[in-house]
Parts: C-alpha cells; structure tokens; sequence
C-alpha cells in the first residue's frame, strides 16, 4: 500500500511539472497572438490613450510592459493568492470559470453517463449478434451518427424541437440556454431544467453513444473468440454466461480507459453544443476568451483542460489495474 | 432419413470388428462403449467455398481407454473432438449421429450442452497460455466449474475440492496457489490447472487436443503423465488428439489415424506400430526421424501436401501422394474396413488385401531408402577449417521489475560462459527447452559484435575486430540465418523475386546475375523457377520453408544458422526439409548450426550436439556419443523425456525428472491422490 501510495505522489508530482510547462509555454503563444489592445483601441468613441494603459496594466495585458515581467506577475498572483488574472474588461477570470465549470457539469453530466449505459449495452448486444440483423441495423446506425458532425446534428435537432413546439402549440423544448423559470416552485424549477436540458442531452449522448458503441463491440468481438472464452464453455457455462463473465470484463478493460478520460471531459464541457444551445459553460467560455484577446481566461481554460486530461490518465490506469490482476501499480 | 439409417447400420456392421482382440496394454475393450460416433459429417461455410472437415467418421469410447486420433493439419481431427462436446463454431454444419450411453447429443442447443459439458464431457486444450482468463484467479476458475454444475456447494467444500485437484495435477502448496493469477503460472502449470478444471466434475470423457505441442519436451511428459492420473482418478475414456506419433505410442490405447477429414485407419495401438497397413500410415510412421536409434538411412518424405479441405481429391485423397496409386485409386474413395478380422484392424486402402496378403511393409512401399550421404568423403573432419568458433560467450539482461514502472532489479544471465566450435560442413544442434538460452546464442552470433565476455570467431575473423559496419555486411553474406516460421518470416506482400532479390542487391549484385542467381536457387530447393511472380501464401508451409532457404544461399553463405526450421511444419512435410537441408549441406559444404528443441531430429541431422541448460552448454559432444551414452543428469532427463514412436520401448521406460541437480525417477512423483 505504501509503494502503492508513494507511486501515485511520483505521478501526481510528474503532472504538476507538464501542467506548469504547458500552461507556460500556452501564456506565451496566447501573449503573442492575441491583443487586448484592440479591444479598446476599436471602441468608438476611442478612449483617451491614458484610459487605455491604465486599463491594460491594472489587468496585466499591457503588451508595453516587458512579456516576462508580465509573466512574472501573473504567475505571482497564481501561487500566491491562485488568482488567475483578468480579462481585458476587468472581470475576475476565477469567477467567470468557476460559473461556468457548474453549467458545463450540469450540462454533461447526464449525458456522459447516459452515453457510457447506452453505447456499452449496444456494443454488447451486436457483439453477441454480430452479423445478424441487430448488429447490421444499429452498425448501420451508427455509423450514420458517426459521419454528421456535431454541429449538423445539433441543428437538425432543434428544427425538429421547433417543429414539434409549433406542432404542439406550446413551447415544451427550449432550444437555449439552461434555465428560464424564476418562480419558487422546486417542481415547475425542475421541470422548466429538463425541458432546457432535453436537447443538448440528446446531442451529447448520440454523439459519445456512438463512439462507445463501436468500441464496445470490437473489443468484446476480440475477447469472444479468445481460448478462454472456450475453456469456460467447456467446463459447463452457456455461450451467454461464458461471454457475460469472462469475455465481459476483459472487453470493460480498454473501454474503462474511454470511460476516465470522458469524467475528466464533464469539466471542461463541450465546444460545439454549448455554443449552439447557448449555454454558458467552460467550452463556450473557450472560445470567447479567443475570439475576445482574453489571454489569461484562455490560459486558464487551457490548464484546466491539462489537469482534467492528466487527472482522467491516472484515473485510466487505476480503472486498468482495478480490472486487470496483470497491472500492478507499484 | 432412411440413407441415414442404412449409414449407421453399415457403420455399426465395421464396428463390430473394432477392437476385438486387442494388442495393447489393456486387452480388449469390455462392456458398452460410452460414446459412440456414427457418420459424423462437419462443414463450413468460408470464403473458399464448403469446406469439409470431418466425412463420416465413426468410432467407440469406452471408460478407462484412451483413442488417440493422429493426424497432420487440416486432417479434421481437432474439429472430431470439438464436434464431440459441440463447441463447434455456428457457421458448422454437423451431421450423423453423437451418442453418450444411448442419449443422442447432436442437435441439442447450446443451452442443453452446457450441461454436458464439465459433467459428462470435458476438454483440455492446445495453448495452455490463452486457456485460462487472465482476469481470475486459478481458484476462482476451479471453483466455477464447480458451482456451476453444482449451485449449492458450500464455500468451505470447494474450497477443500479445489485443493484437492491441484494436489492431483501435481502443483504445490495449493493453498497458496487458488489465490494466484494465471499470468503467475508457467505454460506446464497452466496446463496443469487446465486438467483439474477438466475432471473437476469426474467427467466420462475428457478430450485432449494437441494438450502438450505447445510445450517442452520434459513438461510434456509430466503432463502426459498427469493425464494418466486423471484418468485412473476419473475412469473417464481420453480422446488424445495429437501429431506426435511418439506422444501416441506411450499413450493410447487406441489409435485413429485420420486424413482428409476420414479415418483411414483404425486400430489398437502395437498393430498399428507393428503392422501399418494403409500406405499414408506407413508413411507417417516411416518419416519420422527416430530419437531413440541411430540414423543409417536418409528420411523418406511423403512427395506432395495434405490437402486443402475445400478441394478434396477425387477417390483416395491420399492417392496424388501414394507410392502404391493407381488410375483405380482416383475413381472412387476405399470404405474403411477390416483387413484382419480376427484383430478388428480396419484400414481404408483399394490395395487392402495385396498389403495383407504380401504382408507390405513401410520399405516396399517407399522404396526409395538410400543411405546417408557421406559425410566425410574427401578430408577426416578434424583437418576441416574451424568456420565459427565461439568461445565463453556470455549476454545478460537487466532484470526489470514489474509493473508501470520498470527498475532494474540485477541482472540474468541468458548464456553463461557458452563454448563451441563448427568445421566445415558440418552440423552442430542446440539443444535446450525455452529459456535455456539457444535462440540468445543464435542472435549473439548473428550480430556480428563483440559480446559482453569471451569471443565470437567466424571464418577465422574475431568479430570484436570488425571495424565498422561495411565489414560487418561482408562477413553477414558468409553467415545466413533460417527462422522458425515461414508464414511470418516472408514478407506476404513480396512477390518471391523480391524475396530472394533483396540479399542479393544488399551485396549489390547486378540485374542480369540476379535473375541467373535466382533460377539456380529455386532449382537447389526444389521449387519451379517460373514461380518466381507468385506470394509466399500461394505456397505451402513447407514450400515456404524452402524459399526461406532458397533465400538464406541467395549469397552463397559458408555456415547457416537454422532456428527451429521445421518445428513449425506438418510431420509428412519435414522428411523432405530434413533431406534437402541434408543434400545442401553434402553439396555446397555448408556448416549448420541448428537450434531445435526435437531432439529426434537433431539425432538425425546433426554431427556434434551442445546441450543448454539455463545458459549453460551442460554437454558437448558427438551426437552418437551423447545420445548412447549422456553424462550429464540434465541431458539424461532430457533423453528420457522424448517421447519415442514405439509401444513397446515406450511402456518398459522408466521417465527421470532433473531436479536441483539431481535425477528422480517420474513414478516417484506422481502421488496417488
């Protein structure tokens, strides 16, 4: 246990160095490209010159002041105080990603399970009928999902809601945002969550479904045929029971691994989707730091992102070693 | 429906001869047989159109009896057995009729097999490596076969069970041992634990398919033995599927031999050896090398393949290989039948009565036995140069220790201080089982760089004194090597031009010498030049054997370096790489070292004999000398191992075990549980 505990230290010690690398090396690049000048300089009308350093420096964006004292400072903020800076309009970025951190797990977390249940039961039930109509029909299925890209989907979806909304006569699926409702009601709070939720839910699952699905069902199509698969139905067990527990957990194996790295991908949430249902969250966030010269919010996302990858790696391998008695974590 | 019938009752008529006065070591069968196999028909569907693998075989179990079924590949005798406990794969189509004391087993579902399965019949396999699911551990494994057949065993007596069958197979501390892993188990004691598995629930049949190819010679005659215990323990009747005749002969009490998805001959286990009667059987009896007396005459291969399963030869399958063929044997295919009544030896061959009647033997049928080539024609071995020397040769590997991350935990010592020495046109073997550090030696060698301790000499040049690697290449033309597999060690997507081209270009040769060069190897190895455009897979395993050699003398080289060249092969197949290895050697007065773990081939082939043990060369002789008379204990226990394809010599043997330096005999060892 102890080797166990100091081997997991070495790591996490491992990780700390790359996040501090990569998030310094991407300080540098978004430095570089982006300017925060601009924003100011393009407003009209133009704020007086002064108005304008003195914005930049109380934010640390000024790019007259030298890079690596800009740096400095930033990284000063960071390990002292674990103040990531400030946008080019002054706002805290803390504060705006911690906001958004809660609307992207509320948006993907349901989905990211839905889609895990979803996509293993299927790779699991063509797996077991492969070649038969069940397996051609939901590959068939699949594969057309896999082609359409996010953001396709994405439209197709809400036009279909709005039809159906228009159908209907009242609006049961918003097609924006998380939340509408600002009554007391717990119920109707709810009710008005999902009816934000079901959409951008259905995209999500469809889209991961897909991927696990595959997956699923090539790794449980390699375990099926395996020796022991036929060891275990010679001593007695039905085709069924010798692919439900032996073939089974072999295939959960690689699949654990897609599993860790989608919880770590619950925080950092989803680019595409959250930008067409106008949700709040860290991938939307993303995207506006670029588009808006907004260095230290892009930076920050992109260290979150890293500690989110790094922390679903280790969590892979411990799912590995749980499910497999040949990796020892030592 | 009413073919059928009449079918099984010609079937039955031919059975009854089966077995009746037997000549093995127990008698004839007695009582009803346990299983009875009658027309049993299995095909596939694939890609290359219907393959049928089993044509109506029909055979008898009886409890405490052991039927070996031998045969080469694609001989249909492993899709025999796994039709027995239907573990066939869904595209089989099967027919005929499977009978288990009197209950039909065919056309049961997979629902009703499983019941079958463990309880009545059971089933070891080829790979013990792959056999058992990585994820569980042994105890686990044992105690599923088991609770499933019996759900409300208590904890505690399977737990007392499951010890109890380790201690049967022979593992020790069983205790200890349920907690274990798969992965912590040598390929032996898988294997072990596979056959606990298989007479947990003291079944009426166990099947063993290939149970001891995949591996070494001294663990195959443990398990060999084990599998003795298990069926005194059981009473059950063993199916023992093998290639090895050897294995057979100390094992069976019966013997199938099949060819081409038929039996086509049936027999107890000392006529077959004494009085082989169908011409494929005397063949395969025949090719064989002998590990248990010396060579005076060369092999005499089988000319031909066995067939592809999709395409069965008209009449006799085995007529386009048969010395004894004539129109008559294309036309339509013998029956199996009785050629001596009186000892229910069935055979199926047209010429069945003039065998008989002329009593024909293995050396009337192939008539072709020449003695060995001469080996030492022109100049006494010992005035031949010393073409490599290699001299307290020592490598080692750091020890890494499990696990993500890796951290040197010492060293081992893979060859330990190893010295020999090959002169001209001769051949040396290796000899050792995995691990003992052969194949190291071999690419030490082949390396061409100084080694970690002592001197590697090739052609008289130390090869500590190679400078750079343009002298390297030069020496490597002279010092060719041949693996163990040609299916992977020719590119599939090489024409075989490229194939043999590419050395040749490597030495930078010209065009024109190329194609010349190319024409002669085809021709020395045996394979129609005009080939040349095709794929290594449109040739068979023992073709593609040869290009690889044809390959290897593209450059003329003086010593060849053989790693397993034939292990890989079908019995009737060798012989003829055994022979043209053999012819090369006489004719180009190329020196082999050949590393090989049968030792019956390397009695034949092989001139001196170094014997490896854990890194060591524990022997060192002359082949004769060390097969006649081995000081070392190890080489003894290795001697007493092979398995030797005579019943007789087989059953009189008295089995030694090495352990820690010391030699036990088997019998003393295998508890009575």
């Amino acid at each position: 246990m102890a080797r166990f505990v100091w081997y997991i230290t070495k790591r996490v010690l491992n990780y700390v160095v790359m996040i501090f690398v990569a998030t310094s090396l991407t300080y540098f690049l978004a430095s570089s490209f982006m300017s925060p000048r601009s924003n100011y300089e393009s407003r009209t009308p133009r704020p007086p010159q002064e108005s304008i350093e003195a914005s930049l420096d109380r934010a640390n964006l000024n790019d007259k002041t030298p890079i690596m004292e800009r740096y400095q400072k930033w990284l000063g903020g960071i390990f002292t105080k674990f103040d990531w800076g400030m946008t080019p309009q002054g706002g805290s970025v803390n504060q705006e990603m911690s906001g958004r951190i809660g609307a992207s797990v509320k948006l993907m977390l349901f989905p990211t399970v839905l889609s895990i249940a979803i996509g293993v039961s299927l790779g699991v039930y063509t797996a077991q009928r492969q070649y038969h109509w069940q397996d051609r029909f939901w590959s068939g299925v699949a594969s057309v999902f896999l082609v359409i890209p996010t953001v396709v989907l994405a439209i197709l979806v809400v036009f279909f809601a709005i039809e159906i909304n228009s159908a209907a006569g009242t609006r049961i699926f918003y097609v924006t945002g998380l939340q509408s409702y600002t009554g007391g009601n717990v119920f109707l709070e709810f009710l008005d969550f999902l009816q934000h939720m079901i959409l951008p839910t259905i995209v999500l699952t469809i889209i991961s479904a897909v991927g696990y699905h595959l997956n699923q069902r090539t790794y449980l199509l390699d375990e099926m045929h395996a020796d022991y698969v036929r060891t275990a139905r010679a001593k007695g067990l039905t085709r069924k029971q010798a692919i439900r527990k032996h073939a089974l957990r072999a295939s959960l194996i690689p699949t654990s691994v897609n599993v860790a790295f989608s919880i770590a991908g619950i925080f950092t949430g989803a680019v595409m989707t959250e930008k067409i249902f106008a949700i709040h969250g860290l991938g939307e966030y993303f995207i506006n730091a670029i588009n808006g010269n907004n260095i230290h919010g892009a930076v920050a996302v992109a260290a979150f992102s890293g500690v989110c990858t790094l922390a679903g790696a280790l969590l892979a391998d411990l799912f590995a070693a749980a499910l497999d008695p040949r990796i020892k974590m030592s | 429906m009413a073919e059928k019938n009449e079918n099984t009752m010609a079937a039955d008529e031919v059975l009854r001869y089966e077995l009746l006065e037997s000549n093995g070591p127990k008698g004839a069968p007695t009582g009803d047989p346990v299983l009875s196999v009658r027309d049993l028909h299995v095909s596939f569907n694939t890609e290359a159109g219907v393959v049928h693998a089993v044509r109506g075989v029909n055979f008898d179990l009886w409890g405490g009896r052991t039927l070996g079924i031998v045969g080469e590949s694609g001989s249909g005798k492993s899709v025999t057995a796994l039709s027995l406990i239907g573990l066939l794969d869904d595209n089989a189509h099967v027919t005929g009729s499977i009978r288990l004391r009197g209950e039909e087993l065919l056309g049961k579902t997979d629902e009703e097999m499983s019941e079958y399965r463990g309880t009545k019949i059971s089933m070891i396999f080829q790979d013990p490596l792959s056999a058992l699911t990585p994820m569980f551990s042994i105890g686990d494994q044992l105690a599923e076969a088991l609770l499933i057949h019996n759900p409300g065993m208590h904890k505690a007596d399977v737990r007392k069970r499951c010890i109890e069958l380790l201690e049967l197979v022979g593992i020790t501390d069983p205790e200890d041992r349920l907690d274990a892993y798969p992965h912590e188990f040598s390929g032996g004691m898988r294997q072990r634990v596979v056959i606990a598995i298989a007479i947990a629930n003291n079944p009426d049949i166990i099947i063993a398919d290939e149970p001891t190819t995949a591996l070494d010679v001294t663990i195959q005659a443990q398990i060999l033995d084990i599998l003795k215990v298990a069926q005194r323990e059981t009473g059950a009747a063993v199916v023992l599927i093998t290639h090895d005749l050897g294995v057979v002969a100390g094992s069976a009490d019966d013997v199938m031999v099949m060819y081409a998805g038929r039996a086509v001959e049936r027999a107890s286990i000392d006529t077959v050896f004494a009085k082989p009667s169908q011409p494929y059987t005397m063949g395969l009896l025949g090719a064989v090398p002998k590990p248990h007396v010396a060579a005076t005459t060369r092999l005499v291969p089988i000319k031909g393949n066995p067939p592809s399963l999709a395409a069965i030869p008209t009449g006799c399958p085995f007529h386009p290989r048969c010395p004894m063929a004539t129109p008559e044997c294309a036309q339509n295919e013998p029956e199996l039948l009785p050629i001596e009544p009186s000892e229910g030896h069935l055979v199926s061959c047209h010429w069945m009565d003039k065998i008989r009647e002329k009593g024909l033997t293995f050396e009337d049928v192939y008539p072709d036995l020449e003695p060995l080539n001469p080996k030492w024609a022109e100049v006494p071995r010992d005035q031949r140069p010393v073409v490599l020397e290699v001299k307290d040769l020592v490598k080692t590997f750091p020890v890494q220790g499990k696990g993500l991350i890796r951290r040197n935990k010492g060293t081992m010592t893979a060859v330990d201080h190893a010295s020999f020495k090959i002169h001209e046109g001769e051949t040396l073997a290796l000899v050792g089982e995995s691990g003992s550090g052969k194949s190291t030696t071999l690419m030490q060698i082949m390396d061409l760089v100084k080694p970690e301790n002592g001197s590697i000499t090739v052609l008289g040049k130390n090869t500590a004194d190679l400078r750079n690697n343009r002298e390297r290449r030069e020496l490597r033309r002279d010092l060719q090597v041949i693996f163990q597999d040609p299916m992977s060690s020719l590119d599939p997507r090489m024409p075989i031009y490229d194939v043999l081209a590419e050395p040749l270009e490597a030495q930078g040769w010209k065009k024109g010498d190329i194609n010349r060069r190319i024409g002669e190897l085809m021709s020395l190895v045996g394979i129609n030049p005009d080939y040349v455009d095709r794929f290594p897979s449109q040739f068979s395993g023992g073709q593609r054997q040869r290009i690889a050699i044809a390959r290897a003398l593209a450059t003329s080289p003086k010593i060849l370096l053989l790693d397993e060249p034939i292990a890989s092969l079908d019995v009737s197949i060798q012989a003829g790489i055994i022979n043209l290895l053999e012819d090369l050697q006489t004719e180009l007065k190329i020196s082999y070292l050949f590393v090989a773990h049968d030792l019956a081939v390397i009695r034949h082939i092989s001139d001196t004999v170094a014997v490896m043990h854990l890194g060591k060369i524990v022997e060192y002789g002359e082949t004769e000398d060390v097969f006649t008379n081995p000081q070392d204990p190890y080489t003894k226990a290795l001697l007493s191992a092979i398995p030797i394809p005579d019943p007789k010599v087989e059953r009189t043997r008295e089995r030694l075990v090495y352990r820690d330096g010391e030699l036990v005999s088997a019998s003393s060892l295998t508890r009575r549980g």
